[in-house]
């Protein structure tokens, strides 16, 4: 329950942002593995290296943030009616990368418990061999 | 391991509290300055007391004990030392002139620690529960000291509530930031009076509650006068000095700072560097300060706990920008209501209301006085619901007001024909 409220979370606030941009496609992926998991989402809009860079900041917060993320976390995913907040979910996962692909942007999220190591993590992987 | 800003931060607030206690001291003299402390610990707390009517050398004393088990907490808590923890000692030393106390706050963190241990996180994911959860503090000592039962029953019977409030409030806390989505900054106050509406509920329920007071000092002292300057000046001097960049610079910041909506959670220390949100935290001090001068209000205990407030948030929502139209709206109500600002309420509601600043910050100036008017109404109400066990009365009516604000716009924003798909 708690893994399925944190994705909703998630996956709630990640979409509220893509949507901004009113996409025409909006593709998520998840997949989960024992001690972690890696969400990924794909649009058709293309942005300038100044927003990839905003939205890196965002997801990549320079200090671990355990009380911000355990209570104000609980925000994220929630309000859809203005604009998103990327950071509200920077302090809950392990790390991002976000970059423009072919067709439009990919946000990819990485996230799992205290022994997570992404180096273990088989979709990574897989990931870093398709590009 | 505390990084440079943090250290810096860190030796400020050591300075401003050991100041202050010193301060205490040399005003009332070491041995009436300790009585009074003694005292404290075991007078009721519930709004309003105002501690520095007993003695304000031990209000000083206390607020500094206060602040210093909130600034150990953080330290030990393996928290970092930035807007939210410092708005939330900034809040405790300012409260520890008018309801809370050692006594009184220990059992609750102690309830934050053991419920953070339960569910298998550490108490550092709960700490700004656990630091601003103390505002349910006169629960403590009023089962402690005020109920009608034997101090060898009352006392660990304080203690256990004290815990099972602190048992109880990460749940509450998380829950209701959800009705407002951010937008009321005290947002434990708005918890605190939630859970404070049962607990008063259950003390008329058993016929052991008792009517609301008001102790509120109104002799001027130099020391309660002075201040909210002298630590205003102290965070600003400190900002100029531990920035490297030219003043022109550092004031630029300030200014961008001012763009903020200030909606939780916003700290100011990940956006700006160490100077701007200092001087903010003192701008508004000032600010502060001059407003209860220009509505000729008494510099007291409660007085002085609302202005650290608005001083400590101003590293974690706050900016003269957001501020300015929700005290606004507050004056105007209390003129159309025919309310005087320097009396006690509409005092404090002018302080504490800008609780509600991202409002202001986030909707713009008509709704920020919108926001403010209807909060002053509120508040005035509140404290009689919760049987002012919470001492952030007005947090729990900004919760309610913003909740109020948010879901009418929530509700325009989601119901605009033109953004619907065509039928």
């Amino acid at each position: 329950m708690k893994r399925q409220e944190l994705l909703n979370r998630l996956i709630g606030e990640v979409s509220n942002f893509l949507l901004e941009e009113n996409p025409l496609r909006l593709v998520i992926s998840l997949h989960q593995e024992q001690d972690g998991a890696h969400l990924s989402f794909m649009d058709d809009r293309m942005r300038s290296d100044e927003e990839l860079d905003r939205i890196r900041t965002a997801l990549n917060p320079k200090h671990i943030r355990p009380e911000l993320a355990d209570y104000y976390g609980a925000l994220a995913g929630h309000d859809t009616s203005w604009e998103a907040r990327l950071k509200l979910i920077g302090w809950q996962i392990k790390g991002a990368t976000v970059a423009n692909n072919d067709s439009g942007t990919q946000i990819d999220l990485w996230l799992g418990g205290d022994s997570f190591r992404p180096e273990d993590f088989t979709v990574g992987q897989r990931c870093e061999g398709r590009s | 391991m505390a990084d440079r800003l943090e250290c810096r931060l860190y030796l400020l607030v050591i300075i401003a509290l050991a100041a202050t206690a010193a301060a205490g001291l040399i005003v009332d003299g070491p041995q009436k300055t300790f009585s009074d402390f003694i005292l404290l610990q075991t007078s009721g707390a519930r709004l309003i007391n105002d501690f520095t009517v007993t003695g304000i050398g031990g209000a000083f004393l206390n607020a500094a004990s206060v602040a210093c088990i909130g600034l150990l907490l953080v330290r030990f808590s393996d928290v970092r030392l930035g807007g939210p923890t410092l708005a939330a000692v900034f809040t405790m030393w300012g409260f520890g002139f008018f309801g809370k106390s050692p006594v009184n706050i220990l059992p609750i963190i102690a309830g934050v620690w053991i419920v953070s241990r339960m569910v298998g996180k550490s108490l550092g994911s709960y700490s700004l529960v656990a630091l601003f959860g103390t505002a349910l503090g006169p629960v403590v000592t009023y089962v402690m000291f005020e109920m009608p039962i034997s101090p060898a029953i009352a006392i660990p019977l304080g203690v256990a509530c004290g815990i099972l409030v602190g048992m109880l409030l990460p749940a509450i806390a998380s829950a209701l930031l959800q009705f407002h989505q951010g937008y009321n900054l005290y947002n434990i106050g708005f918890a605190c009076g939630f859970l404070g509406l049962f607990l008063s509920s259950l003390l008329e329920a058993t016929g052991t509650s008792r009517p609301l007071g008001l102790v509120w000092n109104t002799t001027p002292h130099p020391l309660l006068q002075a201040v909210i300057p002298a630590l205003s000046f102290l965070l600003i001097g400190a900002g100029f000095l531990v920035c490297k960049k030219s003043p022109k610079d550092i004031v630029e910041e300030v200014l961008q700072l001012q763009k903020l909506s200030g909606r939780l959670p916003t700290d100011m220390f990940d956006i700006a560097n160490t100077a701007s949100p200092l001087i903010n935290m003192g701008a508004l001090g000032l600010a502060a300060w001059l407003f209860v001068v220009l509505v000729g209000g008494p510099f007291n205990g409660p007085v002085l706990g609302a202005m650290l407030t608005v001083m400590g948030f101003g590293a974690f929502g706050k900016t003269l920008r957001n501020t300015w139209p929700i005290v606004a709206g507050v004056c105007l109500a209390a003129w159309l209501f025919g309310k005087q600002l320097s009396a006690p309420g509409p005092l404090l509601a002018s302080l504490f209301s800008t609780t509600l600043a991202p409002i202001a910050g986030r909707f713009g100036i008509k709704a920020g006085m919108v926001a403010g008017a209807l909060h002053l109404l509120l508040v005035e109400t509140t404290a009689q619901w919760h049987g002012g066990l919470d001492l952030y009365n007005n947090g729990f009516a900004g919760g309610l007001t913003a909740t109020l604000v948010i879901i009418v716009m929530h509700w325009f924003q989601n119901n605009r024909t033109k953004e619907d798909f065509e039928q």
